[in-house]
């Protein structure tokens, strides 16, 4: 009898509670993304997709290399390819990586000119080899080819913090207009809260899921992003 | 002797109670629809879906064990939080309850001295692993193996209290 009478009672009290945690999230109910001031360029797949996946990613961080090969590019060549996914990256360097700023200005430099998804792939491929002196350039220029290192390089100049090797384009960064993207994204990441990296964050149907972090398998997140679209 | 009697059984009573609320909240967060929609099997399956992420991102079961247990799990913490509610077998109750917060905990110390920056799930999503979920996990087992120790206590008492009346009796006739 007690539990016939007590177990209701707490589930009226918790979906109270429910409510009240509705309430306050309806107001961040849109994607990370649709805040954010200029369009995004770090992206993969079409817009439209049912499922919004953000992810906030430090390129020196290996667990988000493990979560890009082991996960991510599953997902690319599956369920962004097929329509259903569109994945958003965010950049969120973490302080106590001294290579990971250099590596996000590379990749938004890369995005200007279309070619974000090759300098991403380029980075994580090589992190094991880059992160010991920052020398990423090398992998960078062998992903890109001649003419479109070019455009990236010109880019990122001024940009770079970390001497790598021999870059010319290596010097202490001053005004950089590279930079306010990754600090948006920083923002944004805040606002989520990002406590580590990778983290994700989805939206379905203009609901926003609470963000996980960590390393997930590729059938389990499938199988996640299956229940979503069958709900 | 019957005061401080009194005080035991108020105190496993409690204990059991906080433990039968803990282990009902923690289904529910893990059971609820993870975003503002409406209750169905379709929220429900999302919900575990999300669960067996973070049960994944803890790196210790194959992709081919991590659904299933994450589908177990939560129903299984509402059965332990009905039981311990009902106060029925309480001993056994409270070993199960020990013995599942014991393999929580392990597993969570594993993942935080290996340097996982994962979730914990104990409560749904959002909760980062850290040393306050360990202290307050590692404060739930211990809350556990006191209830567990209570109950065999009392029930030692009860059926060594039993014992002479039966034999009285059994002279008497």
């Amino acid at each position: 009898m007690l539990v016939l009478a007590l177990v209701p009672a707490g589930f009226a009290q918790t979906s109270n509670h429910a409510q009240t945690k509705t309430v306050s999230s309806k107001q961040h109910s849109k994607p990370v993304a649709a805040q954010a001031l200029p369009a995004p360029m770090k992206t993969f797949g079409v817009k439209s997709a049912p499922i919004n996946m953000e992810v906030f990613s430090d390129y020196q961080c290996p667990a988000c290399r493990a979560f890009f090969e082991n996960t991510l590019r599953y997902m690319i060549t599956d369920y962004v390819a097929s329509g259903k996914v569109y994945l958003v990256h965010r950049d969120f360097p973490l302080p106590m990586h001294p290579y990971s700023m250099d590596a996000a200005r590379w990749a938004n430099a890369a995005a200007r000119i279309g070619r974000f998804e090759t300098v991403d792939a380029a980075l994580f491929d090589n992190q094991d080899k880059w992160t010991k002196d920052g020398s990423m350039e090398q992998y960078i220029s062998a992903a890109l080819g001649p003419a479109d290192f070019k455009r990236v390089q010109k880019i990122v100049s001024g940009c770079l913090t970390q001497t790598s090797g021999s870059t010319a384009a290596a010097q202490t960064a001053h005004s950089c207009d590279l930079d306010p993207f990754i600090q948006q994204d920083v923002a944004l990441g805040k606002q989520v809260p990002v406590n580590s990296t990778p983290t994700i964050v989805i939206t379905y149907k203009g609901q926003r899921y609470p963000p996980m972090s960590g390393i997930f398998t590729w059938p389990i997140m499938k199988q996640y992003l299956d229940s979503l679209m069958a709900q | 002797m019957t005061n401080s009697r009194s005080i035991g059984k108020i105190l496993l009573l409690l204990g059991r109670l906080a433990l039968a609320g803990i282990f009902l909240v923690a289904a529910y967060a893990k059971l609820k629809p993870q975003a503002p929609v409406p209750w169905s099997m379709g929220s429900m399956r999302v919900s575990l879906s999300m669960f067996a992420m973070q049960v994944d991102s803890y790196q210790l079961l194959p992709p081919s064990l991590v659904s299933p247990a994450a589908h177990f799990l939560p129903p299984f913490e509402l059965f332990i939080g009905l039981w311990l509610l009902s106060g029925i077998a309480l001993r056994y109750a409270g070993l199960l309850t020990s013995a599942l917060l014991a393999v929580f905990f392990g597993v969570m110390v594993r993942s935080y001295f290996l340097g996982l920056e994962i979730n914990c799930g104990c409560f749904g999503p959002g909760e980062r692993l850290g040393p306050l979920t360990l202290l307050r996990d590692g404060s739930l087992l211990a809350l556990a193996l006191a209830v567990t120790i209570g109950a065999f206590l009392i029930h030692r008492r009860r059926a060594a209290d039993s014992v002479p009346a039966n034999t009285a009796q059994a002279a008497v006739s």
